[in-house]
């Protein structure tokens, strides 16, 4: 139910917003022993003020619990102890670079809506265009229980929960997640064939539809391109000429 | 992905009202709840239900498209009988299915005795997409 990528496979994550994806080769998994964590209740503390899907507000009643017909108007990170950055156990910046963490986030009760934000506080689901802004208390825009995400160096995103029922509910989080050490392969021929699909590649589309300036500047930072711009089949000699050009610059 | 939630409801009569609503509890959420509202898009089933009591106890199961208005009007979409003291258990292996449509759907459970008493309820219920 919550595929990891195996060792010495690829790992393709992809950008709507600008239609270019990030491909690499998993050179080991650092913790393939050890994918879970139980991390407990969500991280919200009791008389935080929350909105209401009706249109008024409410505070959470206790540490962890997600209280009746409540959403969360900004995104959270986890805490950990002694991460690189406490307040966001995900976080990684950007000199950790051959590092991703491919995440599979499971919250109780299963009919929780949940968004991500990415950079946090930008909401990125959309309908036709721009003209419509989805999200977790509109009418679409979520899902529920369940979500899988490619977390990318120097970049915090923000995840959004909303309860749809009148129970103030205890919560549980639990991840299934790999520690990748990655690297970017480094033959353009390569690249267009797992782009064109004909090399399995693990792919993972990004809810990213509006490419904020952040993720760019981000991606630039840690891998030197902000990906690889998908092309057609039939444009190969241009896509691999292309790629050959965005090889030179990448950091990894 | 589909997901879904198995709660464990409970409650009890006030051992002094022939009539009323059960106020419902679970170790899946804090207090307790006159009824239980079903998220848009998704269903509940109400897999089994155990009813016990020290008076004969009439326990109806009951749905409203719209429990948002003031009156919300209930129908009864289930009945069980307890006709003496003691217990009864039943576990269906249809359950009994209402859907989430806009989101204002809920059912609630009712109990109406000939003479007071104490009687309890539990509900084994999934909330599923």
């Amino acid at each position: 139910m919550a595929e990891l990528v195996r060792e010495n496979s690829f790992l393709t994550v992809y950008f709507p917003a600008n239609n270019k994806a990030l491909v690499f080769r998993v050179k080991s998994v650092y913790n393939k022993d050890y994918p879970v964590i139980d991390y407990g209740p969500l991280p919200i503390s009791a008389n935080t003020e929350l909105p209401t899907f009706d249109g008024g507000s409410t505070t959470v009643p206790e540490d962890g619990v997600m209280p009746a017909m409540a959403y969360m108007d900004h995104g959270i990170s986890f805490p950990l102890t002694g991460a690189f950055d406490e307040t966001d156990m995900w976080y990684l910046p950007p000199e950790y670079r051959d590092r991703l963490f491919h995440i599979h986030m499971f919250i109780k009760p299963a009919w929780m809506r949940i968004e991500v934000d990415i950079p946090k506080d930008v909401m990125q689901y959309r309908f036709q265009r721009d003209k419509v802004v989805l999200g977790i208390n509109k009418l679409w825009g979520y899902s529920r229980g369940y979500l899988e995400v490619v977390q990318l160096p120097g970049i915090h995103y923000g995840y959004r929960f909303g309860n749809d029922t009148n129970l103030n509910v205890y919560t549980k989080v639990k991840f299934v997640y790999g520690e990748y050490v990655v690297e970017i392969p480094h033959d353009p021929s390569l690249i267009f064939e797992i782009l064109t699909r004909k090399i399995p590649s693990y792919w993972v589309t990004m809810p990213v539809t509006s490419l904020d300036p952040t993720i760019r500047v981000s991606l630039i930072n840690t891998y030197g391109i902000d990906g690889f711009p998908v092309m057609p089949i039939d444009k190969r000699s241009e896509a691999i000429q292309v790629y050959e050009n965005l090889l030179q610059s990448t950091k990894l | 992905m589909a997901r879904s939630e198995l709660l464990h409801l409970y409650g009890e009569t006030d051992g002094s009202s022939t009539s009323g609503t059960f106020s419902l509890s679970s170790p899946d959420f804090s207090g307790s709840v006159s009824y239980i509202r079903i998220p848009k898009g998704m269903k509940l089933k109400i897999w089994c239900k155990r009813i016990s009591g020290e008076v004969a106890t009439l326990i109806k199961i009951g749905f409203t498209r719209d429990v948002t208005v003031s009156s919300p009007t209930w129908v009864t979409i289930g009945t069980e009988y307890l006709a003496s003291p003691g217990e009864i258990i039943l576990e269906k292996r249809r359950p009994i299915v209402v859907e989430g449509i806009t989101g204002k759907e809920a059912i609630a459970v009712t109990w109406s005795q000939g003479t007071a008493g104490k009687a309890y309820v539990e509900l084994e219920v999934e909330v599923s997409e």
